[in-house]
C-alpha cells in the first residue's frame, strides 16, 4: 500500500494550498500517473477520500490522468512508445525497456512521473456594499 | 476599502465559476531529493550502497550474510535491515561483527529514502566501503522509492514459482542485477530457471541475471564480483 505514502504527499500539498489560499475552496485535483509506475489508481483514490473525510478539502475529487510511457535508445536512437509485452498472465500487455526497433536496452524517457497537474477551485466572490 | 458600518456578503461561486491553475508538483520529489542527498554523503566517503529487494522467504538476508561472509575481512562492511517487526535477520547478521542498522517499519510496506538517511547518521561512516542495505519483503511497493543506493538487487527464488517475473514487472524495469535463488530446487519445482531468465530479459535486455543457490553456495562468486564491480 505505497498508495497511502504517495496520497499523504498529495494532502499535505493541497493543505498547504488551501492555508495559502484561505478564499479559494478546493473542488478537484489532478494528478498524472505513468505507464511505468507501480501505483494502481482505485487504491490511491480510495486512500484520498479516507484521508481527507474531516479536512478543510473535504469533498474534493481527485481524478488521475495516466501518461503513456516513451522509451528512448541509446544503441540505435529510436525514440517513441515501448514495446510491449503481450499475451503475459496478468492480461494487461506490460510496457518493457526493450528497444521496439533494435531489441537492445532502452530507457524510460517518460511515463515515470506520479505529479499534480492542477487543481480547480471555486472563489466566492467577496462583494462590500455600504448601508448608511 | 471598507467603511464603518459596511456590511460584507459572501456569494457561493454558480458551477461554471471555477478556476485552474497549473500547479505543477512531483508526488515522488521529497523522497527522490533525499535519496540523492543520501547518495551525496555514501560518494563522499567512498561508499557503494547496494539495495536488495524480493518477497518474503526469497533469500535476501541469507544472501546478504553470505556476502558479508565472503567480503568482510577485506573492505568495510555494514548492514541495514529493513523488517517490519523483529530483530531476527538483523541479530543473525550482527553475529558476524559487522555494523548492523535495524530500520523497523512497523506497518510500513517499503523502506523510504528518509529512513535509510537517519539510518547512515546512525553509524560510523569512515572506513566502510559497502553497505547493504535489505529492503522489505515486498515486491510492489518499493519500487517506488529509491534509496540512494547505487544498484537495485532483484532476488527471486524458484520456490515462489514460475510467473514470479511477469507478475512484478515494475520491480525489474528498476533493477541492476537479479538473483535466481534456490535453483538447487528447481526440479522439485518444476519451475524453469531458463524461462525465469529470459523473463527478465524481455522486460529488460541489458539486466545482470545471476543464479544461485545461497544455502550451497552456488553462483555467489559471481554475486560477489558483480556487486564489487559497480
Amino acid at each position: 500500500m505505497h498508495e497511502f505514502s504517495i496520497a499523504s504527499g498529495l494532502i499535505e500539498k493541497l493543505l498547504d494550498f488551501a492555508e495559502k489560499n484561505p478564499d479559494k475552496k478546493l473542488v478537484e485535483v489532478r494528478v498524472a500517473i505513468g505507464e511505468f509506475t507501480q501505483i494502481e489508481e482505485e487504491q490511491l483514490r480510495f486512500c484520498y477520500e479516507s484521508i481527507i473525510s474531516e479536512m478543510p478539502i473535504a469533498g474534493s475529487t481527485l481524478t488521475i490522468e495516466a501518461v503513456l510511457g516513451k522509451v528512448a535508445c541509446p544503441h540505435c536512437s529510436y525514440s517513441g512508445p515501448p514495446k510491449y509485452w503481450e499475451g503475459v498472465i496478468s492480461g494487461t500487455p506490460i510496457a518493457t525497456l526493450e528497444c521496439p526497433r533494435c531489441g537492445k536496452a532502452a530507457r524510460a524517457s517518460e511515463g515515470e512521473e506520479c505529479a499534480i497537474r492542477s487543481v480547480r477551485y471555486t472563489q466566492p466572490n467577496e462583494i462590500t456594499e455600504l448601508t448608511r | 476599502m471598507a467603511q464603518q458600518g459596511a456590511v460584507q456578503v459572501t456569494l457561493e461561486a454558480s458551477p461554471d465559476e471555477i478556476y485552474d491553475i497549473e500547479l505543477e508538483h512531483s508526488l515522488l520529489e521529497a523522497n527522490g531529493k533525499l535519496a540523492v542527498e543520501n547518495r551525496t554523503l555514501l560518494d563522499k566517503h567512498g561508499i557503494t550502497a547496494i539495495d536488495f529487494m524480493g518477497a518474503i522467504g526469497s533469500g535476501k538476508t541469507t544472501l546478504i550474510t553470505k556476502l558479508v561472509e565472503k567480503l568482510k575481512d577485506q573492505i568495510g562492511v555494514a548492514v541495514f535491515n529493513g523488517d517490519a517487526t523483529t530483530s531476527n535477520d538483523a541479530d543473525a547478521i550482527a553475529a558476524q561483527n559487522v555494523p548492523v542498522v535495524q530500520i523497523a517499519t512497523i506497518n510500513g510496506c517499503h523502506l523510504d529514502a528518509n529512513l535509510v538517511g537517519k539510518g547512515l547518521r546512525k553509524i560510523e561512516l569512515e572506513n566502510l566501503k559497502m553497505i547493504f542495505i535489505e529492503n522489505i519483503g515486498n515486491l510492489i511497493c518499493p519500487a517506488e522509492f529509491p534509496l540512494g543506493s547505487k544498484a537495485r538487487v532483484v532476488v527471486v527464488s524458484v520456490t515462489e514459482g514460475p510467473w514470479m517475473v511477469r507478475k512484478h514487472p515494475h520491480m525489474f524495469l528498476g533493477a541492476q542485477v537479479v538473483v535466481i535463488n534456490k535453483i538447487d530446487l528447481a526440479e522439485a519445482m518444476e519451475v524453469s530457471v531458463e524461462q525465469l531468465i529470459n523473463d527478465v530479459h524481455a522486460l529488460k535486455p541489458d539486466i545482470k541475471v545471476i543464479p544461485t543457490s545461497c544455502k550451497r553456495g552456488a553462483g555467489l562468486d559471481e554475486v560477489t564480483e558483480t556487486l564489487l564491480a559497480i
